[in-house]
C-alpha cells in the first residue's frame, strides 16, 4: 500500500482539484492512522479472499432496451440555465490561446 | 384547529368533510415553516406552493394525499425550486426538471412547501454540516441534541408537526437513525423499489429514496404512490408492486423474527433495553417467533469501516461533475483548470474534501486491492452472513441506535468516531438493498428512541405487517415534539 504522508495527500486533493490547508492535512493525516488500521483488520477476515467483490446490493438480470424513439432533450436555454458567463448560447471561460 | 399533526387519513377525512381546504393547509403549513426554529429549511416554496394548490385538480380529490403538503430533502431535484444538498458549491443551483418521486407525489395532488437541510452532500449522520448549521431536534426545548442526519431537516420539520410526510434519502442509515432520535417512522425500501431520477448521488451502490411519516399505516400507503419502475433509473426495479397497506393486519403466527447478538449486546441503555424488550414480549404474544442468532462479531464490526471506504470511493467519482463550469456557484480565476479549483477549495467543506481524499486513495493503482477492492469483497461477507439469516427469518430487529439523540459536538463524525457496533450497524440494509423500517420504541427524560426491522428484499409487506404489530404494542403513533 502507498505510504500516506502530507505529499501523498497534498496529491490527491490537486487530483481531486481543490486545496487544503496544512492544518487539514495534518489533521486528515492523522485519522487515516485510524482508518489503515482497521482495514489491515478487514483483510484478517477468514475467507476474505475467497469472494468477489460485490459492487451492487444484489444480482439483477434485466434486458430492457427501451424503443428505439427519438425524446426530447433538454433545450439550450435549460441547459444553459444554471451556467454562469453566457455568450451566444455557449458558455464563456477563461481564454486559452493569449 | 390545527391539521398538520394529524396523520394522512385524518387529514383526508376533514378535506373531504370540506372541515378544511389544501389552501388552508398549505397555509398552515408554510406559516408553521416560517416559524421553524429548528433550522429545518433550505427554501420554502410559498409562491409556488400557493400557485400549485390553487390548480389542484378537484377530481383528485379522493386520493390519500390530495392536497397534503410534503417537504423534500435538498438533494432531489425540484423543477424551477433552488436545490442545494445543503452545500456552498450549489447555493445557486436550480434544477430544470423533477426527480421522479416528486412528479409521482404531484401526480396524486401532494404539495410541496419546502426543501429541507441536511449534511453537506448528504455525507454525514449528525445534521450539523450542512452549510446553513446544525439542524436541531424538537424534541429538545435546550436545543443542545442532534435532530440525526443526513436528512436532518426533512426529520425535525415532520416531527415539529409542520407536516405530515417528509421525503429523504438513506445511503447508510440518514433516514432511519433520525428517525429514531425524533419518534418518527423513518423507511427506505428495497433497493430499486422507489425510483432515484433526480436524487443527487453519494454512492449510487447504497443510496436509496426514502422517508419520515408518523404511523406505520402512513409509510405503508406512501410506499403505493412511489414504489414502480422507472424508465429514467437504470437500476429501477421491474418487480410487481403491491398494496402494502394489505397486510398490515395479518396475523404473526409463524412469523419468524431474528435478534443480533452483535447488536444488542453493544446497547447499554435500561431504558432502551426495556422497551425493545417488551416489544419484543408482544411480539411473541401475537404468535411471532423471536431468536437471538449470532452474527461473527468481526463481520459486525467491519460494517462501519467497509462502508465508509466504498462510500467515500463512490462519492469521489459522483462527485467529480462539481467544478462550477456548467452549474454550481463558479470562483473565477485565469484559467479553466483554476476555475475548477477556485470553486471547489471554496465550494467544499472540509469534511466533503476528507472524504473525497479517502476516497481516491482507496481507489489508487498500488492501494485498491488492499481497501477499496477488499472492503467491497468484505461488503460480501457481511451482505452473506445477513442473507443467512434471512434464510430461517422474516425480518431481523435490533434498537436502531444504543441511546437518545446525542449532544451536539461538532468536532465529532469527522472520519472514524469511536466504533460501536449498534451505532453503525444499519447499513448493512444498504450494502444488501434490504428494506429496512425504524419506528418509535419509548421516550428517555423526554428524548425518543427507536427499533429498526429490516427484511429479505422486497418483502415490505412483512416489515410493515410486523411494524404495525409494534406501534401497536407501544401505543406509539402520531408523536409530534411539543411546542413552547
Amino acid at each position: 500500500m502507498k505510504k500516506v504522508d502530507k505529499e501523498t495527500l497534498k496529491l490527491a486533493a490537486q487530483h481531486l482539484m481543490f486545496e487544503m490547508s496544512d492544518e487539514e492535512y495534518e489533521s486528515l493525516l492523522a485519522d487515516f492512522d485510524s482508518i489503515i488500521s482497521k482495514m489491515k483488520i478487514l483483510g484478517e477476515i477468514e475467507g476474505i479472499d475467497d469472494v468477489e467483490p460485490m459492487t451492487f446490493p444484489f444480482d439483477v438480470t434485466n434486458s430492457y432496451l427501451r424503443e428505439d424513439i427519438a425524446g426530447e432533450p433538454l433545450t439550450r436555454e435549460d441547459a444553459l440555465k444554471n451556467a454562469k458567463d453566457i455568450h451566444n448560447g455557449m458558455i464563456g471561460l477563461p481564454r486559452v490561446v493569449k | 384547529m390545527r391539521y398538520m399533526d394529524k396523520n394522512l387519513r385524518e387529514i383526508h377525512n376533514a378535506i373531504i368533510s370540506n372541515s378544511v381546504t389544501p389552501l388552508e393547509l398549505v397555509k398552515e403549513a408554510i406559516e408553521l415553516a416560517k416559524n421553524d426554529d429548528n433550522n429545518a429549511f433550505e427554501y420554502i416554496c410559498e409562491k409556488e406552493a400557493l400557485e400549485k394548490v390553487r390548480k389542484l385538480d378537484p377530481s383528485k380529490k379522493n386520493n390519500l394525499l390530495y392536497g397534503i403538503p410534503v417537504v423534500i430533502k435538498d438533494n432531489i431535484s425540484t423543477k424551477d425550486i433552488p436545490t442545494t444538498a445543503s452545500s456552498d458549491l450549489l447555493k445557486d443551483y436550480v434544477p430544470v426538471f423533477d426527480s421522479e418521486v416528486v412528479t409521482r407525489l404531484e401526480n396524486e395532488g401532494a404539495i410541496i412547501i419546502g426543501k429541507t437541510t441536511m449534511d453537506e452532500l448528504a455525507m454525514g449522520g449528525t445534521g450539523t454540516s450542512g452549510h446553513l448549521g446544525t439542524t436541531y431536534n424538537p424534541w429538545d426545548k435546550t436545543k443542545t441534541r442532534i435532530i440525526g442526519g443526513s436528512s436532518s431537516g426533512s426529520a425535525a420539520a415532520i416531527s415539529a408537526g409542520v407536516v405530515p410526510i417528509a421525503i429523504g434519502s438513506d445511503t447508510g442509515d440518514s433516514i432511519r437513525k433520525p428517525a429514531s432520535y425524533a419518534s418518527l417512522v423513518g423507511f427506505k425500501p428495497t433497493w430499486g423499489r422507489i425510483s432515484r431520477f433526480g436524487l443527487f448521488p453519494f454512492a449510487p451502490s447504497f443510496d436509496h429514496v426514502g422517508y419520515f411519516t408518523r404511523n406505520v399505516y402512513d409509510s405503508a400507503y406512501l410506499l403505493n404512490i412511489l414504489a414502480g419502475r422507472d424508465d429514467k433509473d437504470s437500476s429501477s426495479s421491474f418487480e410487481p408492486i403491491e398494496d402494502y397497506t394489505k397486510h398490515l393486519e395479518d396475523k404473526l403466527e409463524g412469523t419468524r423474527i431474528a435478534v443480533i447478538n452483535g447488536v444488542i449486546d453493544n446497547v447499554s441503555d435500561k431504558e432502551i433495553l426495556n422497551s425493545f424488550n417488551k416489544s419484543i414480549e408482544y411480539l411473541r404474544q401475537n404468535g411471532a417467533i423471536v431468536d437471538y442468532v449470532d452474527i461473527d462479531l468481526i463481520l459486525l464490526e467491519a460494517i462501519q469501516p467497509t462502508y465508509f471506504i466504498i462510500s467515500s470511493s463512490e462519492s469521489t467519482s459522483n462527485n467529480a461533475n462539481l467544478d462550477g463550469i456548467k452549474f454550481g456557484s463558479r470562483i473565477e480565476g485565469k484559467t479553466l483548470e483554476e476555475v475548477m479549483v477556485n470553486t471547489r477549495t471554496n465550494g467544499f467543506s472540509r469534511r466533503i474534501k476528507d472524504r473525497f481524499i479517502i476516497g481516491s486513495y482507496s481507489m489508487l493503482e498500488e492501494n485498491r486491492n488492499e481497501l477499496f477492492i477488499r472492503a467491497q469483497k468484505c461488503r460480501r461477507l457481511i451482505v452473506n452472513a445477513f442473507n443467512n439469516v434471512f434464510e430461517k427469518y422474516d425480518a431481523i430487529y435490533c434498537p436502531a441506535a444504543p441511546t437518545i439523540a446525542p449532544k451536539i459536538n461538532l468536532k465529532e463524525d469527522t472520519v472514524f468516531n469511536k466504533v460501536n457496533i449498534s451505532e453503525h450497524y444499519m447499513a448493512f440494509a444498504n450494502m444488501g438493498g434490504f428494506p429496512s423500517i425504524t419506528l418509535p420504541l419509548g421516550f428517555e427524560n423526554s428524548m425518543p428512541f427507536g427499533g429498526n426491522l429490516s427484511s429479505k428484499p422486497f418483502q415490505e409487506s412483512k416489515l410493515f405487517n410486523i411494524a404495525n404489530y409494534i406501534e401497536k404494542g407501544t401505543g406509539l403513533s402520531d408523536k409530534v415534539a411539543k411546542r413552547d
